[in-house]
């Protein structure tokens, strides 16, 4: 049993600096090669890591988590002290045989500009979207200045 | 793409691929037991309607865009992920029933069973 782990899709793929280069085709191979004896491997500082984006409104910050796969009932999103924590359990299955994998990851939300009772978070295709709305203090406002 | 932005994932990542038209590989595993192979594909953010599977004589292709748009007067503050829609492409020696071939997209993983057909099929000669 193997377990891939999910990692960011990034362009980088394709932009490729190395195509001019005559020596592409060799690193390209050499890059192939390393990665796949590497592959088993999870670096212990990603491990459990997934890709996150947060968004800014005028009224609500959002944060949306790539969590593919991953059942309702797994996820868990906490805000305490000032972090909203994010932890998921993805469960692999292989014939009989079941293995977890942890997943955790924290964002910090300054403590007085979200409402903190009014969080929600919602799960749809494989992407977990918490919706922290703003505090009225931290609502942009507008003044309106008579100059003189 | 610029080689500087290309050298720095940060970088690389802001430049919007979407609007490039360029795609991303998904993660993806492939499992065979006797009578099927097994696919399965990460997708996230893709539902049922940006799904496009087509599987052909010699070859299987898989293209999804997301479902998600980042809606007007939203600011990304930090982004990971991108908005590339996926392409993924399989060639193959006419080894599938297409018939029978099973796909489900639940909570953004494809999970599609590609029946062997049966010329392929492991098959038992008993020796008289």
């Amino acid at each position: 049993m193997r377990i891939i782990r999910y990692t960011q899709p990034t362009g980088r793929t394709y932009c490729a600096p190395l195509a001019r280069s005559p020596w592409a085709g060799l690193e390209a191979e050499v890059s192939r090669l390393f990665a796949a004896a590497r592959s088993d491997q999870v670096p212990a500082e990603t491990a459990g890591r997934f890709p996150l984006d947060i968004y800014e409104a005028a009224h609500l910050t959002t944060v949306r988590a790539e969590l593919p796969g991953v059942e309702r009932a797994a996820i868990s999103v906490e805000l305490a002290e000032g972090t909203l924590q994010i932890v998921a359990k993805r469960v692999h299955k292989t014939g009989d045989r079941e293995e977890t994998v942890n997943l955790r990851r924290s964002v910090l939300v300054p403590e007085g500009t979200v409402q903190a009772d009014k969080v929600s978070a919602a799960y749809e295709n494989g992407v977990l979207t918490v919706t922290l709305p703003k505090c009225e203090e931290a609502k942009p406002k507008k003044v309106t200045v008579d100059v003189a | 793409m610029s080689l500087f932005s290309s050298q720095i994932p940060a970088q690389a990542d802001k430049t919007s691929v979407a609007d490039t038209g360029l795609k991303i590989a998904p993660r993806y595993e492939i499992k065979e037991t006797p009578e099927a192979f097994s696919l399965q594909v990460y997708l996230p953010g893709v539902s049922k309607d940006g799904l496009d599977l087509k599987v052909d004589h010699a070859e299987v292709r898989l293209n999804a865009r997301r479902a998600w748009r980042k809606p007007e007067g939203w600011t990304a503050l930090h982004r990971e992920t991108s908005d590339a829609s996926y392409e993924l492409v399989f060639s193959h020696q006419s080894a599938f029933d297409a018939d029978t071939i099973q796909a489900e997209l639940r909570d953004g993983v494809l999970r599609v069973t590609l029946p062997k057909a049966g010329a392929v099929k492991p098959r038992k000669i008993v020796v008289a």
